[in-house]
């Protein structure tokens, strides 16, 4: 027997060994290890929705309100697993995109962070957060002075024009529709084609340089909030590349894309021309951005726990601590302090596309059937996602009233019995739901839990993983091939009627009503919750309106809500999650020495 | 472990070892002998025969064990997961239940996982093997027979082979085939994703054999014994299967032993990097996977993947070794 042969063995038993003498300890010690009923257990601290009020002109000053203990200067890191969808503002829509927008793009209004959990709608490149006349239908914005573009050409209404002209153009189909349809009818293309054969939109006018006036069809008390969005960020006239655009955007914020490599890394350097005192929302406090993209939750939550070299300087915008890390990262005393915790302010939902499931009593059967108890466990358990059952999302509903119609407080690990029953006496007894699922690994692994869930209730699954990056692209196309697919939607401003008229709204690619359910009925009715002036009466009806749809149509089954806990580097300060947006902001951001 | 040679070749065997009584031995023989001599050589085999046994047994060690590897049993039963999703009792949930505890999350159970994972990865590996083997040895002797033109452009396709990323193409490559051939509204067929993978491995596995075997067919091929039968009229074919063919088993047997563990770990590595088999079906490689994001929470679940890979990948590397000293007791010390 030759030498290499013996230390081979030796090896061999060496693993043996360690096979028999290991000894792993147990999981009891976890919160509420024991088998509890599923029912959505509460986060550690009560909830506070967020507070937003109306800022003054006053307000609309720069600077921005400065984070306790800020530095200015230095070098910040962000990691994330995602690269930007897009970058040219009018295709932005998902958070991240527009998180990220707050960085290079400016628009008339936006939130002023006062305080944590306070923000005022204030004037960004406008004076004020506008004028209102007409009985709410015409708004009047004054450009500030000093506002600049990159290259130290001063921003003109002439710009904004063209920024919400050029949103009704072919190629322009993720973005938000509301002021498009305000200024002239819900299929607002076909009202317009967009600026680049020459026309001008009728309803927006600039009397000069600094004015511009927008005249509704209706009244829309709200509108300067609809203007907050990073979607209405603005776009330089002189530099709209079209479809280009949406990989080298012009920059008229704070900062400068320096560098880009598609998935990778992306540096920013700061724009020379941004003047602090012109703007109250950004601090914009490090001279650098480096960010990086393509990592896992899970390396991003080990580099933070780590917290050695440059990652003390590095956050995330979205990558929350994924389930496998969770029990760790809640019960290490020593990350208290760089642990942000936040529940969703979404609507999260698994859409049925009701082009394609066409029985209500199948789609009843899904929603009997749902392992929500299963999939709160894959997730992370109670600490990681809590079970509401209404399509409204409890955290964000002044006036919300909880309704249970599938058996989910009782019974929150799926009623199959009941799920089998409804099969049986639907159309088809031996259905095939194509799910469709966005390509992740714990995503992975909720597939496998509804797959199993769903096949005990006899419902064949057939799971289609899609691209990351284009997920909500794909699920969003009205022609898709898909039965069912996982969807969010927060409401855009602090208002009802943002969730339930986009949901069940116009059908459109790249629209946000994925189970095209749009009957004439619902239309009408939520028209008319919409213009109720009484809006303890609006909220009752909204509320009920939930149950009605639920009941009479079960577009969707209601998913699990997500409570997001994130860490940072120990260098990293002013970190918080912005309770609207659900992203950690890069307003506040800066990076200690 | 008999090999296919057959007694025509009894004058080569007396060539390599002397005979002391008057029993003929043919080569097989002599192998067979000197192989059941080494102890680590017949430890290992035996190991290696419990994995393929395990293997191809997976379904009836199922039923007798009482659990099937893809029931969710720690979410169908409460108190064996807690909340985090991570088993409750020591040792990863190990119990006289569940033998070698469950899987975090999805709580299925580790044991059925693991014998079906041995059962996907050694089918894809033995399959892959075949087929390099086969390719090897075709494009190996065709090259070192033909010589002149042929074996130029042959030798630089398997200089191409050997030198290109074969792991990132695999990746690369993987997503494209399935959205080439499954229809949109089709789950990706677990068959696909076997033939993909095993066809993958193949494809860049035949290389070294191949250049191996034209090594040895370019030094016979000169031989007096070839060319007596190349005077005698023997036609190319007899040539190669009769002469040269029997002389090359022996290096045949020993790179196709070695082969086979280098597979099993290929295809888990694949797995492991997100190419191999779905999250439905039972993978050594995925076991891995889902062990590194969990082991500071349950080092258990990556222990038992792990050691049954270190000793099945140990046990056949040391086989290897034990054959070829068997055949070739020259190079022993």
């Amino acid at each position: 027997m030759n030498y290499r042969k013996r230390s081979a063995l030796a090896v061999l038993a060496a693993a043996s060994l360690a096979l028999v003498g290991a000894c792993a300890p147990g999981n009891q010690g976890a919160p509420a290890g024991a088998p509890t009923a599923g029912s959505s257990a509460p986060a550690q601290e009560p909830y506070k929705p967020a507070v937003i009020t109306m800022g003054t002109a006053e307000d609309s000053k720069g600077p921005a309100v400065e984070p306790e203990g800020v530095v200015k200067g230095g070098t910040v890191t962000m990691i994330d697993r995602d690269d930007f969808a897009h970058l040219d503002p009018a295709q932005s829509y998902v958070n991240t995109a527009t998180n990220f927008g707050l960085l290079i793009h400016r628009g008339l209004t936006g939130y002023k962070r006062v305080a944590k959990g306070e923000f005022k709608l204030v004037g960004d490149l406008a004076t004020d957060a506008g004028t209102v006349s007409d009985g709410g239908k015409t708004w009047t914005f004054t450009l500030k002075d000093g506002v600049k573009w990159q290259d130290g050409s001063a921003i003109t209404s002439a710009d904004v024009r063209w920024t919400i002209e050029r949103t009704f153009a072919d190629y322009i189909t993720f973005g938000p529709s509301y002021i498009q349809q305000w200024l002239t009818q819900d299929d607002y293309k076909k009202a317009y084609s967009g600026p680049y054969d020459g026309k001008q939109l009728d309803g927006i006018e600039t009397p000069d340089d600094k004015t511009i006036v927008f005249k509704f069809k209706a009244p829309h008390a709200d509108a300067n909030y609809a203007f907050a969005m990073g979607g209405y960020a603005i776009v330089p006239k002189a530099k709209d590349t079209k479809e280009k655009y949406d990989k080298e955007p012009f920059s008229s914020g704070p900062y400068i894309i320096k560098s880009h490599v598609v998935d990778k890394s992306m540096e920013l350097a700061r724009n020379p021309h941004w003047d602090a005192a012109t703007d109250p929302i950004r601090g914009a406090y490090p001279d650098v951005w480096k960010l990086e993209f393509g990592q896992e939750p899970l390396q991003i939550t080990d580099r933070f726990v780590a917290d050695v070299g440059p990652d003390q300087q590095a956050f995330t915008f979205y990558a929350a601590v994924p389930p496998e890390r969770l029990q760790q990262v809640l019960n290490d005393a020593s990350l208290a302090d760089r642990r942000m915790v936040s529940p969703s302010p979404y609507g999260n939902y698994y859409y049925f596309n009701l082009d394609r499931v066409k029985d209500q009593k199948l789609r009843q059967a899904v929603n009997y059937a749902w392992p929500s108890k299963q999939i709160q466990q894959t997730l992370g358990g109670p600490q990681a996602a809590a079970l509401p059952t209404t399509i409204l999302n409890e955290n964000t509903t002044v006036g919300y009233k909880p309704y249970d119609l599938f058996g989910k407080t009782t019974k929150p690990e799926g009623d199959i019995e009941k799920a089998k029953q409804l099969v049986a006496e639907s159309d088809n007894p031996s259905p095939t739901i194509v799910y469709a699922y966005n390509q992740t690994p714990v995503q992975e692994q909720v597939t496998v839990v509804i797959k199993n869930a769903l096949e005990k209730a006899g419902i064949k699954v057939v799971a289609k993983p899609l691209d990351r990056k284009t997920y909500y692209d794909s699920i969003s196309q009205t022609k898709n091939e898909f039965d069912l697919y996982w969807g969010g939607w927060g409401a855009d401003w602090p208002s009802g009627s943002t969730v339930m008229p986009i949901i069940f709204g116009p059908v459109s690619d790249g629209g946000q009503n994925m189970s095209h359910l749009n009957t004439p009925e619902l239309t009408a009715k939520m028209k008319e919750i919409s213009e109720n002036p009484d809006i303890d009466a609006a909220n009752t009806a909204w509320m009920e309106l939930d149950k009605e749809i639920q009941e009479k149509y079960t577009p969707l089954v209601v998913a699990e809500n997500r409570i997001a806990t994130t860490l940072h580097g120990s260098k990293v300060g002013g970190a918080e999650i912005d309770p609207q947006m659900w992203i950690v902001s890069p307003n506040t951001i800066f990076v200690k020495p | 472990m008999t090999t296919p040679t057959s007694t025509e070749d009894a004058i080569d065997a007396t060539s390599v070892t002397e005979t002391s009584g008057a029993v003929g031995r043919s080569p097989g023989q002599l192998m067979w002998l000197r192989f059941k001599r080494d102890r680590t050589g017949v430890i290992s085999a035996i190991i290696v025969i419990f994995f393929f046994l395990v293997a191809l047994l997976a379904p009836v060690i199922s039923m007798v064990y009482g659990k099937d590897p893809y029931t969710l049993y720690g979410q169908d039963i409460p108190g064996l997961l807690n909340d985090y999703g991570y088993p409750i009792q020591p040792n990863g949930g190990i119990s006289s239940e569940y033998w070698f505890g469950l899987e975090p999350s999805l709580g299925r159970d580790v044991f059925t996982q693991l014998v079906y994972g041995i059962r996907t990865s050694l089918g894809i590996a033995v399959a892959a093997t075949l087929i390099t083997t086969t390719l090897g040895i075709v494009v190996g002797i065709v090259a070192g027979y033909a010589g002149g033109r042929t074996d130029y452009f042959v030798g630089r396709l398997i200089d191409l082979t050997l030198s290109f990323p074969q792991t990132i193409f695999i990746i690369a490559f993987t997503p494209v085939v399935e959205s080439l051939l499954v229809p949109s509204d089709e789950e990706t067929p677990v068959w696909l994703r076997a033939v993909t993978l095993t066809i993958m491995l193949s494809a860049f596995g035949w290389a070294g054999l191949a250049r191996l075997l034209r090594g040895y067919v370019l030094s016979m091929r000169e031989r007096e014994y070839v060319e007596a039968a190349r005077v005698t009229g023997a036609s190319p074919a007899r040539i190669v299967f009769k002469e040269l063919l029997p002389n090359l088993w022996t290096p045949i047997l020993i790179q196709s032993t070695l082969l086979l563990p280098a597979m099993v770990t290929a295809e888990a590595g694949l797995s492991f990097l997100g190419v191999g088999m779905g999250e439905l079906v039972p993978d050594w490689g995925r076991m891995f996977l889902r062990a590194t994001q969990v082991y500071q929470n349950d080092i258990t679940y990556l222990i038992f993947p792990g050691v049954a890979l270190l000793i099945f990948v140990v046990a056949f590397n040391l086989l290897g070794d034990s054959v070829r000293d068997a055949f070739d007791p020259k190079i022993k010390r």
